[in-house]
């Protein structure tokens, strides 16, 4: 049975049939967490030292008070008192700063918004034309076009800190003092909930991938930003490597809170003549349903190697993708391009999940991750895909 | 900006591969001003992950009936034309800054190229409708591609150039703006890049041109607007419509960017419409779009 595998670990003093009560209102960092034991092939690797709750972390996404809209628990703790009310986010990029959707879109539904990447000084971004339709999903060549972390903090901070929605801030840069810096000034702001990582961005020319290829440089950036903040910290991998597996170790192990898994594919696309590259930038990120298989791969190779929560990103589109990517190993999703189809299918997503907990007679989403995780050692799956050397 | 669930009343191929479809959408024929635009979702069955950005060819809030024209160029273009009345489709709008016509202007001068009618088709209607006289110059390449007349008021003086002289005018639209510089006191277009940078730079040159003729229209007093406001768009003799690849359509994603003097500027929020001074037309035309 592959339920026995797995150990359900709750909080103190929080008893287990405790989500059906649906109290909102004591909900704290204490929700449980499932661990899922790995095979044993996989390296032991020491653990990260469990550290204590901080005293400074916020009281993010706190539940609000207000009918309650389920029974089912939802809510997930990303580490270090990012505790989301829901397992559906938004995905950096495609959400703006979140006030781009607020027209058409109840955003304080949403579990969390990450948004768009944000760099120490104002960027322009990468020549047009950037994006353009593939089959099943889309190139972008943004190139990280963004005024400043100091001008996000002016126009958006007041407006998240008043928010229902924790806001993630995506961090992009080019070295390591580059994000250092950034996050120093995020730090203690208010409205700013935690931060993303992003060492993975693909369209950038200088500095910017590199970090997401080598697990040693991940891990010094990792390392770098972790002693510069108390923000409860998601780094962002890249499926642009060859084996992702020790890149994620090593990212956990230099303290990241959470990973979240992937950004998009390095792609390309012709001019319809086929006089050249269609992206100003030659090269674009693919995301959408196309890239699924691969970030479905990567967040179950990450999710046996890591002890830290894993946040899946790459083609949701639906509930059935939700139940693969907990089923994979991850505790919450990210949506991204399909918003740009149904902006909001995030927040009916929410609705669908809890519908689907309670068909099933299930007090907590959490009991569905994990669960296509292999039970054996030495599984072939465990090894990585199989056409690597 | 909202959603909106939209029937399909009628579709007829108005000229080879061009479709004009109209739908009942009450929400956003009361909302739609001329040069702004709807993101429609295509079907699931194709595949296609984004919405299709498409101008607000005609809008009659008393019947609660928007038009769209478009040409057939791809997947998603090919589905909307086969829709049957009855259909009803997901759309987003109205999104993006219209034209800016300035209360006071008498004359317009309106010029556009090939599908380029569609975006200046409702300005066309709400000039009428406010008293204002419209000149429209179209252009394209054969007889077989000409804006049919019927589809427009009668009050319209409608000239045509096309590019090998079957109808009208033999060469480009921007040949004949020069009879009409003087007469008008705003000019609107929408069409091929090359099109609209030619035109940028007649009428950057305008001004000498007509000497004396415009010392005594002081517009604005002399007060300086911000560039890409309102007012300074109501200012600048020309406007211009822009197209680009678009993802998101309501400025979140960054990806519809076209290049102004100023940096990138978004054309799903900033524009569709520029003033034509706020476009870097070097930088844009060396980085033309390709439509796929």
């Amino acid at each position: 049975m592959k339920a026995k595998k797995r150990v359900v670990t709750y909080g103190k003093g929080v008893p287990p049939s405790r989500g059906a009560a649906s109290s909102p209102a004591p909900k704290t960092h204490r929700t449980p967490t499932v661990r899922t034991i790995r095979s044993a092939i996989v390296e032991p690797r020491s653990a990260p030292p469990p550290r204590p709750a901080s005293s400074a972390a916020r009281p993010v996404g706190q539940p609000v008070a207000g009918p309650a809209r389920s029974a089912v628990d939802l809510s997930v703790d990303l580490g270090r008192g990012l505790v989301l009310r829901n397992p559906i986010l938004v995905a950096s990029g495609t959400f703006g700063y979140g006030v781009e959707y607020a027209d058409v879109v109840d955003i304080q539904r949403i579990g969390a918004i990450c948004c768009k990447g944000t760099t120490l000084r104002p960027r322009q971004g990468n020549r047009p034309p950037r994006v353009t339709e593939t089959p099943g999903g889309m190139l972008n060549s943004i190139g990280l076009q963004n005024p400043g972390v100091d001008a996000v903090l002016e126009r958006y901070a007041t407006q998240w800190a008043g928010w229902q929605v924790p806001v993630i801030v995506n961090v992009a840069g080019e070295s390591i003092e580059d994000y250092v810096g950034v996050v120093r000034k995020l730090d203690l702001v208010p409205g700013i909930a935690g931060v993303e990582l992003n060492i993975s961005c693909p369209n950038v020319g200088k500095g910017g991938l590199q970090f997401a290829i080598d697990q040693e440089a991940a891990a010094a950036v990792t390392r770098a930003v972790r002693r510069a903040t108390e923000l409860p910290l998601i780094v962002k991998l890249s499926p642009n490597v060859a084996d992702i597996r020790p890149i994620a170790a090593a990212i956990a192990a230099a303290g990241a809170d959470a990973l979240s898994a992937v950004n998009t594919l390095s792609g390309m696309a012709l001019r319809a003549d086929r006089s050249g590259p269609f992206l100003g930038n030659t090269y674009g990120g693919l995301s959408g349903p196309a890239i699924k298989p691969v970030a479905l791969r990567i967040v179950y190779e990450v999710a046996q190697v890591v002890d830290i929560p894993v946040i899946a990103i790459g083609g949701v589109t639906g509930l059935d993708d939700v139940l693969d990517y907990l089923a994979a190993g991850a505790v919450a999703v990210q949506v991204g391009t399909a918003i740009f189809a149904d902006p909001t299918l995030p927040v009916r997503l929410v609705d669908q999940l809890a519908t689907e907990c309670g068909r099933r007679g299930l007090a907590s989403y959490e009991l569905l991750i994990g669960t296509a995780l292999p039970t054996r050692p030495n599984a072939a799956s465990s090894k990585g895909v199989e056409y690597r050397p | 900006m909202q959603l909106v669930d939209a029937e399909l009343q009628e579709s007829r191929q108005v000229l080879p591969g061009q479709w004009l479809q109209q739908y009942h959408a009450p929400a956003l024929a009361v909302s739609a001003r001329a040069g702004q635009f709807v993101h429609l979702r295509t079907g699931d069955w194709s595949g296609l992950v984004l919405r299709r950005p498409f101008t607000i060819n005609t809008a009659d809030p008393a019947t609660g009936a928007i038009s769209l024209h478009f040409r057939e160029v791809g997947r998603g273009t090919a589905w909307l034309s086969r829709l049957r009345p009855g259909e009803r489709i997901d759309m987003l709008g109205p999104l993006g800054q219209g034209f800016q016509v300035d209360s006071r202007s008498r004359h317009l001068l309106l010029v556009a190229g090939g599908l380029g009618i569609a975006d200046l088709r409702l300005l066309v209607d709400e000039a009428l409708r406010d008293g204002r006289q419209v000149v429209l110059l179209y252009g394209c390449r054969d007889a077989s591609e000409v804006y049919p007349s019927s589809l427009l008021p009668d009050e319209v003086e409608y000239l045509v150039a096309t590019d090998d002289g079957s109808v009208g005018h033999r060469g480009f639209v921007t040949d004949l703006v020069l009879d009409y510089e003087a007469w008008a006191d705003q000019a609107f277009a929408c069409g091929p890049l090359p099109m609209l940078r030619t035109l940028a730079g007649l009428v950057a040159g305008r001004k000498g041109r007509l000497g004396v003729a415009t010392l005594g229209r002081k517009r604005g007093g002399g007060r300086s607007v911000p560039p890409g406001s309102p007012a300074a768009r109501k200012k600048a003799f020309l406007q211009v419509a822009m197209e680009q690849n678009m993802g998101c359509a309501v400025g979140a994603c960054l990806g519809c960017v076209i290049w102004g003097v100023n940096g990138p500027q978004r054309v799903c929020r900033e524009g569709p419409v520029f003033a034509f001074d706020e476009i870097d037309w070097d930088a844009t035309a060396g980085a033309a779009t390709h439509k796929r």
